[in-house]
């Protein structure tokens, strides 16, 4: 079993590395020198050719931006399916990236003139908090709306984030009538999902956000399955229940909303990566979590890169392609409870 | 090594437990019998810390039980509980290896690993581990979870405290009996297990003591032979029965009816 999980780590690991090499090479754009030539010219000069500009500050930065965020809504996906103890618990189906997505709209419109006067790194760090916020909000109000006496409800719980994602919608549509042309094209961006307006503060900040998450929720996996044991069993090996749900709402309410904050609804790969994993290891949490994160990274760097090579020049908002990948599965899991009652 | 003065439990201004006292010594099997709604379960939870209860005083190996920290007690004290989950979705040798959490962080040593199949050896489960967990019967279920019990409480601590919710439901007449003799093993290593049974004919078989609860009081705590009378099992089950010799043991056996 050891073996099979390094196996599956180490082929993970290898497709990331070779994902990421061909996002490198493939795009609208194409290079007119050696990828190591064009970066060290630039690290020697320190100004932009055309070549190295595309290379250092749209390129990079967007692949990355794909593995951290592939990562994040990956394992926030799994910890909340480990919480709830429903495969269908992912963050975009409970309401969390809605939630997110508002509190972000109502930041660009609301807050545009302060956001002009702070330097990007402090826009971004807002932007996120704000997002963050708004995560952290919904999830309470799903998790205090589906909970009774200790159990949750997970129809309760989709329902609800069915109820915030129509919320959203409605003030969303409000803000795109009251906004300013640039403020709009924000906030459409958001509803579709893009990697496109990735950068290096961007990166910087989620890298933070997602070591510091991923680090708390890799630990979960042994709590994770005694859960599965029902509550009271889990107490009785030694783990503080309450504790650990506060810290993973919270965590994962951090992660999908810095997230979210940059690059809008991505659907589904919270739902879909887990999903997969659990064909091949169940519901192993010890084993799903650090597995989630590569594949997940994996899944939406091929997406991204896919979504910037269909229409050359122009590119497909990866919200699209997720969809189309989560939508069937999301069913197939229907099918699947319909079959148990 | 567990002493307990005037716990009282109460849900909703109702008495489920009243003034209970128990002194219980190292090495001893109780067994908790009574009619339903006696309280049975409702003790088990309170001994297991699970439930808020109201005790003068409730004292673990000479130590107030509340002072036992969370990732301490279960190396101590392990429960097996009346329902079981019925969809886990892992192997059956991953439930049973829960047990082991306590010991260890990621990865579970080789000792680990080893305690597992054996006990999945004492509970005849060994051969159930390729299968799915929905799938396995009530009975093989729950012998996955006494494996995954037992595993909890292999370590080197002394007088240790199991306590077992109706362990022998849906257990065929063999595994009931094999199922009591890995209890009696585990007391007769100086560790104490309290035990829910319906069955009154097992329970004296088995246990030292026997705690007789009716409607939240301890009616009699003491040997079965001083509990188990005509007049007080028909008074507190209110059904006649009569008490008779078993023709090979020579036990005092009790037919209902």
């Amino acid at each position: 079993m050891k073996k099979k999980i390094a196996v599956y780590k180490i082929t993970f690991f290898l497709l990331l590395i070779v994902a990421l090499v061909t996002a490198l090479y493939l795009g609208a754009y194409d290079f007119s020198q050696p990828m190591t030539e064009i970066i060290s010219t630039y690290l020697h000069t320190g100004v932009h050719t055309p070549d190295s500009f595309v290379l250092i500050e749209l390129r990079i930065p967007r692949i990355l931006m794909a593995i951290l965020t592939g990562a994040a809504l990956a394992i926030s996906g799994t910890s909340l399916q480990g919480l709830f103890k429903n495969p269908l618990a992912s963050p975009d189906l409970i309401g969390i990236t809605s939630g997110a997505v508002l509190f972000a709209a109502l930041t660009i419109v609301f807050g545009s003139t302060v956001m002009h006067l702070l330097s990007p790194f402090f826009r971004y760090a807002l932007l996120s908090i704000m997002a963050f916020l708004g995560a952290l909000a919904t999830m309470l109000f799903v998790y205090k709306m589906a909970t009774s006496n200790g159990k949750t409800h997970i129809l309760i719980l989709l329902l609800s984030g069915v109820a915030i994602t129509a919320l959203t919608g409605a003030v969303t549509g409000f803000l795109t009538y009251i906004s300013t042309e640039e403020e709009l094209r924000n906030i459409t961006f958001w509803s579709l999902g893009s990697l496109a307006g990735s950068n290096w503060w961007k990166v910087c900040l989620v890298f933070i956000v997602v070591a510091f998450g991923s680090i708390q929720l890799l630990r979960k996996g042994k709590i994770l399955n005694a859960l599965m044991l029902g509550e009271k069993e889990a107490a009785h090996l030694g783990f503080d229940i309450e504790k650990t749900k506060r810290q993973i709402i919270v965590i994962s309410s951090l992660m999908v909303g810095s997230v979210v904050a940059f690059n809008g609804t991505i659907g589904f790969i919270g739902l879909v990566i887990p999903y997969i994993l659990r064909f091949v290891f169940n519901s192993n949490y010890n084993i799903l979590l650090p597995l989630s994160m590569l594949l997940g990274a994996v899944v939406l760097l091929v997406a991204d890169t896919i979504s910037r090579l269909v229409v050359i020049p122009a590119e497909l908002p990866i919200g699209i392609l997720t969809a189309i990948m989560g939508a069937p599965i999301f069913i197939s899991i229907l099918i699947n409870y319909k079959r148990k009652l | 090594m567990l002493q307990v003065h005037d716990l009282n439990f109460k849900a909703r201004d109702r008495f489920l437990l009243k003034n209970i006292d128990l002194e219980i010594g190292q090495g001893e099997l109780i067994a908790i019998v009574g009619p339903n709604g006696a309280g049975k379960s409702t003790l088990l939870s309170c001994i297991a810390s699970e439930i808020k209860y109201n005790a003068r005083n409730f004292t673990f190996k000479n130590k107030e039980i509340k002072n036992y920290t969370k990732t301490e007690i279960p190396l101590h004290r392990a429960k097996f509980s009346q329902h079981q989950s019925h969809e886990i979705n892992l192997k059956n040798d991953e439930i049973v290896l829960m047990g082991r959490y306590p010991y260890f962080h990621n990865n579970p040593g080789t000792g680990d690993l080893e305690i597992v199949q054996s006990w999945m050896q004492k509970t005849e489960t060994h051969h159930l581990t390729d299968r799915a967990y929905e799938q396995l019967s009530g009975g093989e279920k729950q012998r996955i979870h006494l494996a995954r019990v037992f595993s909890q409480l292999e370590n080197t601590i002394e007088n240790k405290l199991l306590l077992l919710d109706e362990p022998l439901n849906n257990l065929d007449v063999a595994h009931q009996f094999k199922t009591l003799h890995l209890i009696k093993e585990f007391t007769q290593k100086q560790n104490t297990a309290l035990v829910v049974l319906h069955d009154l004919n097992i329970a004296s078989q088995f246990a030292d003591r026997l705690i007789l609860l009716n409607r939240g009081n301890i009616e009699l705590f003491d040997k079965p032979e001083i509990v188990l009378t005509k007049e007080r099992i028909s008074r507190v089950y209110q059904y006649p029965c009569s008490i008779t010799q078993h023709p090979v043991t020579q036990q005092s056996i009790i037919l209902f009816g």
